[in-house]
């Protein structure tokens, strides 16, 4: 085959390709926008002023509303500095004996001490609120 | 994706600084994490306190430059043998990625950056048609320190909503990554076309 061939075909494909890649583009926006708008329908996203006022300062600890927040991925060390609890708080609440305490998922104590992740989630949850509710 | 996100920042939480660093390391090398919405999620835990924003930052540019440098590295070192065996000297399209890399190697280097997990890719690419060291860790060592402080800016501002970023960030980086793709294709089209266009 020739060379010359071979380059208006390479040349072709990549016209293809761009032309693939645009279309993907374009919808990536489309979802991105729609995505940007769902935010700030749900008042995530509600100010201009949201992201100069929030790196200005620093987040203070979370409220009783916010222990919805409570994922099986956080550790309950994590939860005792964000929710600012006394440390061995969550450890006689829930009646954990584990040793390394706190330096535990709550997920992998759950499984470790084979108890339902979501029942176990909102123990916590509700041992939260009730610490931030007395405070 | 979520329950694999969870895994890591169970670890980034209980390990600190060491898990971020062999996890943005990994990504950067080939493993395909979602290294940005970990780092966002790094971004709203200094905002919290649980983590220093700066040491942060220095461990993620760090590691994902070293990440990248050990991509680069082992295709410079074995790049003829990958070659060889991929037969890819006689792709023509490879030709005209080597000379788009060669020609433009600091522009190549600096926007694939940002093309999340294609990077390493380019790394790879960079290794293999030997672009200067120099150059190289210059361009990835700037694009490193942006894509980072961004990402982690952005978490420090959201806070503990972080989570409802994510997938906004994972859009937006996606649409950036295929941006980048057809700046690369571009580029090689007009190579190709002021080569043979007439």
């Amino acid at each position: 085959m020739e060379p010359n061939h071979r380059n208006r075909r390479l040349a072709r494909a990549v016209r293809y390709a761009l032309i693939i890649l645009g279309v993907i583009f374009l919808v990536l926006i489309v979802f991105a926008v729609m995505q940007y708008r769902a935010l700030r329908r749900a008042q995530v996203i509600n100010a201009r002023e949201f992201f100069i006022t929030s790196l200005i300062q620093r987040h203070g600890p979370l409220t009783a509303n916010e222990a919805a927040l409570i994922r099986p991925w956080m550790t309950f060390d994590y939860l005792n500095r964000i929710f600012n609890l006394p440390a061995d708080y969550l450890k006689t609440q829930l009646s954990i004996a584990d040793p390394h305490y706190p330096q535990l998922s709550l997920g992998g104590y759950a499984r470790s001490g084979h108890l339902d992740p979501n029942v176990f989630l909102g123990q916590v949850e509700t041992a939260v609120r009730a610490y931030l509710i007395t405070q | 994706m979520e329950s694999l996100l969870g895994s890591l920042l169970s670890y980034v939480l209980l390990y600190k600084y060491t898990a971020l660093f062999f996890i943005v390391y990994s990504a950067a090398v080939i493993v395909p994490w979602p290294a940005n919405s970990m780092l966002l999620a790094v971004g709203a835990f200094a905002s919290q306190g649980y983590f220093s924003f700066w040491f942060s930052l220095a461990v993620a540019v760090v590691a994902n430059t070293l990440g990248d440098l050990t991509g680069y590295a082992l295709t410079r070192h074995y790049g003829d043998t990958v070659i060889r065996v991929l037969r890819l000297y006689k792709v023509r399209f490879f030709e005209y990625v080597k000379e788009e890399l060669r020609t433009d190697a600091a522009v190549t280097v600096f926007v694939t950056r940002f093309a999340g997990s294609l990077s390493p890719i380019a790394n790879f690419l960079a290794g293999l048609v030997g672009v200067p060291f120099l150059i190289f860790l210059t361009y990835d060592f700037l694009g490193n320190f942006i894509e980072p402080f961004g990402a982690l800016t952005l978490g420090y501002a959201v806070g503990s909503y972080w989570s409802d970023f994510s997938n906004i960030m994972s859009l937006f980086a996606a649409v950036v990554a295929v941006a980048i793709v057809m700046f690369v294709l571009v580029r090689i089209y007009r190579r190709i076309m002021k080569k043979y266009g007439k």
